[in-house]
């Protein structure tokens, strides 16, 4: 029996390294989503749907790029690809928001999270830039292997690669605005509920839900009901700021409102955003 | 067996989750009476909206919501043990369960598919499309329950159902037909009342037979899952 009481040293010590700050945190939060978005690091189920998609794009890529090479005359353009695969993208949209953000809920991070120098904005962009990054490749990818494919097989040396790359850059502008216009509404749609399942459900049912109204309306005995009808639904939104700004031929008529398509794209993307970050000024504590 | 029932009902319609099951009824209404209003005839709006987005979309997504809601939620709060615990057996819960989800569904899709009939055409015709939206709740709940024990993640494979198989692959080949509810669902409507705003795909003996084959396989192999039911951790 000691008189006196020992305070042991046992070693903790002080953290003394460099702190790396917002800017580190939001770098770490985009990695993690993006490798998330195609299930890296987690288990072989969690690749099943996200690869299943990414795969049926390559194939779709490469029969096409392998037609063109066959038939001269086959047209079939960067954009009408993101147009005909549509509903895969809502589909993977429909994975791939409530994997990001609903999780985060259901798992109670969210209070851990903003108790680090990340601010609620920093959360929103970190996720919101990595799900349009994983959108952009899963169209951006396959569109490349269209070009790889064109530009191995074009007659006319050089010009006929720099024809295909003038081709390629709008297709993949295009591209940047499905991913943009899906991850925003997808991510806020998302953000309102813990449950996985509820999220996707509920991102499809908003997609698949406006698409009808498109055809209603655009039946309806009023030339600019008509014209205006594509701006009922995400897709057919998409598809007319492509024919107003890419030219690109699409079924809508659009008339003289083609801008009023690129105003209501910026629009629903700032609104959404903006949501979502209120949505963000508070958390629940569990 | 009433009180899994009860306690059932007021998972999916306690607090606000009711409203969740609102709006897509209402936005088929809602087009139906503005193309009414317009006084439009039914043969341009009626496929669009009955078909498109009656029997494709709200008819299969509310389905899913409550098909794999009644069971599978409870699998995810892990609330599914005191249920267990209990000296019923798994039959009469996962009876008990598919009735509600059935009565819920039917409830809300067959409503607004009345009433988009009786716009479209005449009360008759609401009521065929009433009837066979009550069959096809019995259809696609019975395999989306089964769906939510059979998987951790039975909202993603409804939707490759719902997306992929029957709004992809049924619109192009012909042979997955014989295997989409949509399709029973839209012969059995046209049996009862021939029109020309639904286009069948598929013989109305098929249609029927499947659809029962449908509830009743799937039943049994939820039936069966339940009972060798394991309680595991959190899936990845």
């Amino acid at each position: 029996m000691s008189e006196t009481g020992v305070i042991h040293d046992i070693g903790y010590q002080r953290y003394e390294g460099p702190r790396l700050g917002r800017a580190a945190a939001i770098n770490a939060l985009y990695v993690h989503g993006l490798r998330a978005a195609f299930g890296l690091g987690r288990s072989a189920k969690a690749k099943i749907f996200p690869w299943l998609v990414a795969g049926i794009t390559v194939l779709v890529a490469v029969i096409i790029a392998a037609v063109k090479s066959q038939i001269p005359d086959f047209t079939f353009g960067y954009v009408d690809f993101d147009d005909n695969l549509s509903w895969l993208i809502i589909f993977f949209v429909a994975i791939l928001a409530p994997a990001l953000v609903s999780r985060d809920i259901r798992s109670g991070v969210l209070p851990l999270y903003f108790s680090r120098p990340l601010r609620a904005a920093d959360y929103v962009i970190a996720k919101f830039l990595a799900m349009v990054t994983a959108v952009w490749l899963l169209l951006g990818v396959p569109q490349f292997i269209m070009f790889l494919g064109a530009a191995f097989t074009t007659k006319d040396g050089f010009s006929g690669v720099w024809d295909e790359v003038q081709d390629l850059a709008p297709g993949w502008a295009y591209s940047l605005l499905w991913a943009l216009l899906f991850t925003s509404i997808g991510l806020l749609v998302a953000s309102l509920t813990g449950k996985q399942a509820f999220a996707a459900g509920g991102i499809v049912a908003i997609f698949l839900m406006t698409a009808p109204v498109v055809g209603v309306l655009s039946v309806l005995p009023s030339s600019a009901a008509n014209h205006m009808a594509g701006l009922a639904s995400p897709m057919t939104l998409i598809s007319g700021v492509g024919s107003w700004a890419l030219g690109s031929q699409i079924g809508l008529d659009l008339g003289r409102y083609g801008p009023i398509y690129g105003i209501e794209a910026f629009c629903l993307i700032a609104a959404s955003l903006l949501l979502l970050l209120a949505r963000y000024r508070k958390v629940a504590a569990l | 067996m009433s009180t899994v029932a009860m306690i059932t009902a007021r998972g999916l319609f306690g607090r606000r989750r009711a409203l969740m099951l609102l709006p897509l009824p209402l936005l088929l209404i809602g087009l139906a009476a503005i193309c009414r209003a317009y006084d439009l005839d039914p043969s341009q709006w009626g496929t669009a909206v009955i078909t498109g987005l009656g029997f494709a979309v709200v008819l299969p997504v509310i389905a899913l919501i409550v098909g794999t809601g009644v069971l599978g939620s409870e699998v995810d709060d892990g609330t599914l043990v005191h249920i267990l615990t209990k000296p019923l057996a798994r039959r009469d819960i996962i009876l008990a369960k598919f009735v509600v989800a059935v009565v819920a569904t039917a409830v809300t899709t067959s409503i607004p598919l009345f009433v988009a009939g009786l716009l479209a055409g005449s009360a008759k015709l609401g009521v065929a499309l009433a009837l066979a939206a009550v069959a096809g709740s019995f259809a696609y709940t019975a395999f989306f329950l089964m769906l939510s024990l059979l998987t951790r993640r039975p909202v993603l494979l409804g939707l490759v159902y719902i997306l992929i198989w029957e709004g992809l692959l049924g619109r192009w080949v012909s042979g997955t037909r014989v295997l989409s509810i949509e399709q029973y669902v839209i012969s059995i409507a046209a049996k009862l009342e021939p029109t020309t705003l639904l286009d069948p795909k598929v013989g109305v003996m098929t249609a029927v037979v499947m659809s029962v084959l449908f509830v009743v396989v799937c039943t049994v192999i939820a039936i069966n899952r339940l009972g060798s039911f394991s309680l595991a951790g959190e899936t990845s």
